[in-house]
């Protein structure tokens, strides 16, 4: 806002084209891509893996309405999950019980179901916890999500005791000729919907309701000043953020016909939190990058090593201490690199940049493998590539401080240029 | 959401189809957690069916084909074991083993009964080895679930068994986790007592949190001031160690008749203040008499599992039952196999356990173990471990249950 010469807003206010960019052709891009995915006939664990990966784009994407867009950190957002889910699985039962107006229900409908029951429960609890934001929010949603976990596992009536609730999906009317049998039909039900789910809550960012909750977060007395009520904007957003997160609850239900008490627990919501910010809360399609990122690691790096847990907290920090703008804050400033830079130009600098960052890599992966097969005491040894990596031979220190020390200086090295050629 | 973003997202959801292994050795897929808060518990399962399919490979494997256990880290969450779960059945795995937590049995039994039915010709079998929640083996009995534990109800009245014969304790505490394990021991242990034991008194029945009690001091002295002569609880992990800390700092001397006190880490964490007063009723305890054989097993497994205790025995009674399962169909078709173990008789190191035909429930002799220090074998490396004397073995047929099981074979 330097420029004092900028006319009005008409000329500020994006062209057409560019509306259409920046606005549509990304959601038209996603649908393609996963209308496109059956075609290269994955396996069932692609499917069951994108399955997943589609759950949790949008309950990340609604959790990110709460977290980056409105500002409130919440603790139990699973609570929103876990109750639409819930729903849906209690509406799928009746389906297959045939009761009443339910038997006339498709379950390619189901979210709809988990869609009401997230805004129904984020009316409920929202209505004492939206009062205040910042900590006071914090603190109570994570009350909250304790108080609904606990009450999981004691109202066996409900939420089915330790073994949860189960239901069969091949029941009622059936639409689009999909029985839901097959995890490949329900890629197309989880598609169907994750595009449905990410166009929605795209669209709630750009209405005045969506605009209000970005000027809450930053200012909420100024928002007063111009006549609104942030507390009021606050529960509405919330209830909005509920809503999508019950969506994804009855996506999971139709795709894992079962719900335990554990998925209202603080895990899941601590979960949805580590993929919205390690995604990029302040970028739409962060969480987006973030649910497929963590999601694929939860299931596929259990495979190689044992420390994947570890891993995941290493790349957590890394985040938060390197990139603040998380994994789409990463490609955004690569793109404005480019941009800036010229390809040319820019290329160099990111190729050594990536190149420092992957040394660090190998080296710190070299070291936490060694490691944990050392504290393990098992005799195993790391044996990337057929080398055979002991803890006692110079190789292995090598290979861990070398690569370390030389990624470190690299990207100091660029770092150091950038600054003196800017 | 730029298209650059997309593309990347592209990239990542293209990710190269898993390979499908040729089929050469005979292999069981292990979903349990290997990571996380229960990564050791399920760790020293894992290494339990590892042995027992080394022991089974020295011969000629099963129906000549060598054993392979894959294992899969379902991070203890239901839906987790359903991802991983597919994994397996990619690599045409036909056989699953489980036994951590019965909310991921009940998901797993779901699943694979659904998959059963809707993918005739590529059925599956679970094994389960440790989950104990009564509902497998009664309404929520599946024809391809067999269970190689007794479940709550049977070692409760195996404790109200071994009760039957302990005229000296006249008051009984129960105390459990709030939730639906923890309320099920507890209505098992009333009933049963009611029915065996009537002149004993319940002077206390109480659910606490699960998880979450750091000291039941105030429990304890609940307990004290009640008079109790002995405590029964289904607590496990922190809940279970914990208990019984509080109840030896607070001197309170009276048996403790526990299922889990046996488990990995709890005897380091109760130490010598817990001798002769926790018991746990379980399907062994390693300081029984046996043939050679079964002490050349426990050794040759403590000797190359240096850091855990054999343990679970159960996994040996399963692998053994497959093989002989395997032979007798002569195949390791799944559904072949399951109606050969359907009925099964199988002589252990214990003694002779049955595969009910009914509802896929193993009987199998049961135990009272008293933590002892006076052992040939001990646990942890602490010269503690766990014994039993006579009147503590409870007979296979007497730990049989009537089930409403109505099973559906294919």
């Amino acid at each position: 806002m330097t420029d004092t010469a900028t006319p009005d807003f008409a000329t500020l206010s994006p062209s057409r084209g560019q509306k259409f960019r920046q606005r549509v052709l990304p959601l038209i891009a996603l649908a393609l891509i996963l209308a496109l995915v059956p075609a290269l006939s994955p396996s069932r664990t692609v499917y069951s893996l994108l399955n997943a990966v589609g759950i949790n784009i949008v309950f990340a994407l609604s959790y990110n309405m709460l977290l980056g867009r409105g500002g409130l950190l919440s603790f139990g957002h699973a609570v929103y999950f876990g109750l639409g889910g819930y729903a849906a699985m209690h509406a799928m039962r009746a389906i297959e019980a045939g009761d009443g107006l339910w038997s006339g229900f498709p379950v390619f409908g189901l979210p709809v179901v988990g869609f009401a029951a997230g805004a129904l429960a984020g009316a409920v609890i929202g209505w004492p916890s939206c009062r205040r934001a910042g900590t006071a929010f914090a603190m109570i949603s994570l009350g909250v999500a304790e108080l609904i976990a606990a009450a999981g596992f004691m109202f066996a009536s409900i939420f089915g005791g330790e073994e949860g609730v189960t239901g069969d999906r091949m029941n009622g009317p059936e639409l689009f000729g999909l029985s839901l049998g097959p995890v490949s039909e329900v890629y197309l039900f989880i598609a169907f919907w994750t595009v449905v789910g990410t166009a929605m809550i795209f669209a709630f960012t750009r209405t005045p309701l969506g605009k209000l909750s970005e000027a809450t977060r930053d200012n909420p007395e100024r928002v007063q000043f111009i006549g609104f009520d942030p507390v009021r904007i606050r529960y509405m957003v919330f209830i909005a953020a509920g809503a999508f997160a019950g969506l994804s609850g009855g996506m999971a239900a139709v795709n894992y016909e079962i719900f335990t008490p554990e998925s209202l627990s603080l895990h899941p919501s601590g979960f949805v939190l580590l993929m919205a910010y390690i995604g990029g809360i302040r970028y739409f399609s962060g969480p987006i990058l973030g649910a497929v990122v963590l999601t694929v690691m939860q299931s596929m790096l259990s495979d190689f090593t044992e420390a994947w847990l570890l891993y995941l907290g290493v790349l957590f920090i890394a985040i938060i201490m390197f990139a603040p703008g998380g994994l789409a804050g990463i490609f955004h400033g690569v793109a404005g690199t480019v941009r800036r830079d010229g390809a040319g130009r820019a290329a160099r600098s990111l190729g050594l940049k990536a190149a420092g960052v992957s040394l660090l890599l190998v080296g710190l992966i070299v070291l936490i493998e060694v490691v944990i097969r050392w504290s393990n005491g098992y005799g195993e040894v790391f044996e990337p590539f057929g080398l055979m990596l002991e803890t006692g031979s110079v190789l292995t220190w090598v290979l861990v401080a070398g690569p370390i020390l030389g990624g470190a200086a690299l990207v100091r090295f660029v770092a150091k240029t950038d600054e003196g050629g800017a | 959401m730029n298209l650059f973003t997309k593309a990347a997202l592209a990239a990542l959801v293209g990710v190269a189809p898993l390979s499908v292994h040729a089929e050469e050795t005979l292999k069981i897929a292990f979903i349990d957690p290997l990571s996380g808060p229960f990564g050791p518990s399920g760790d020293a399962a894992l290494r339990h069916w590892q042995y027992a399919a080394d022991e089974v490979n020295k011969g000629d494997g099963i129906n000549g084909q060598k054993v392979e256990i894959v294992a899969y880290d379902n991070k203890i969450n239901p839906k987790e074991s359903l991802v991983q779960l597919q994994k397996a059945l990619d690599q045409g795995i036909r056989y699953i083993a489980q036994g951590n937590g019965s909310s991921v049995a009940s998901a797993l039994i779901d699943a694979i009964e659904k998959h059963n039915k809707r993918n005739p010709g590529e059925e599956v079998l679970f094994l389960n080895y440790a989950a104990v929640d009564p509902a497998f083996t009664n309404e929520r009995c599946s024809f391809w679930h067999f269970r190689f534990d007794s479940d709550a109800d049977m070692k409760m009245n195996a404790v109200t068994d071994w009760l039957v014969g302990q005229p000296d304790i006249k008051k009984v505490y129960i105390i459990g986790q709030d939730y639906s394990f923890g309320k099920a021991v507890a209505h098992a242990a009333t009933t049963m007592i009611a029915a065996k034991r009537p002149d004993i008194e319940i002077v206390g029945n109480e659910l606490h949190p699960l998880g979450k009690v750091k000291d039941f001091t105030p429990y304890v002295q609940k307990m004290i001031s009640a008079e109790a002569d002995a405590v029964i609880t289904g607590n496990w992990g922190a809940d279970m160690v914990l208990l019984v800390k509080a109840a030896t700092s607070s001197g309170h001397k009276v048996p403790y008749l526990t299922y889990y006190a046996g488990s990995l880490g709890a005897a380091t964490i109760m130490g010598e203040g817990a001798v002769g007063q926790v018991k746990q009723i379980s399907e062994m305890n390693t300081n029984l008499e046996t043939p050679d054989e079964q002490d050349m097993l426990i050794d040759g497994f403590e000797t190359k599992n240096s850091d855990i205790s054999y343990y679970y025995h159960r996994i040996f009674t399963a692998m053994g039952m497959f093989d002989a399962a395997a032979t007798a169909a002569g195949s390791v078709e799944p559904i072949k196999v399951a109606m050969a173990l359907e009925g099964m008789e199988y002589d252990t190191a214990y003694g002779p356990v049955t595969m009910r035909a009914d509802n896929h429930q193993i009987l199998q002799p049961l135990y009272m173990s008293t933590f002892s220090a006076d052992v040939k074998r001990d646990v942890e490396d602490l010269g503690l471990g766990w014994a039993s004397g006579d009147g503590d073995r409870i007979e296979a047929d007497k730990t049989s249950m009537p089930t409403s099981c109505e099973m559906k074979r294919p």
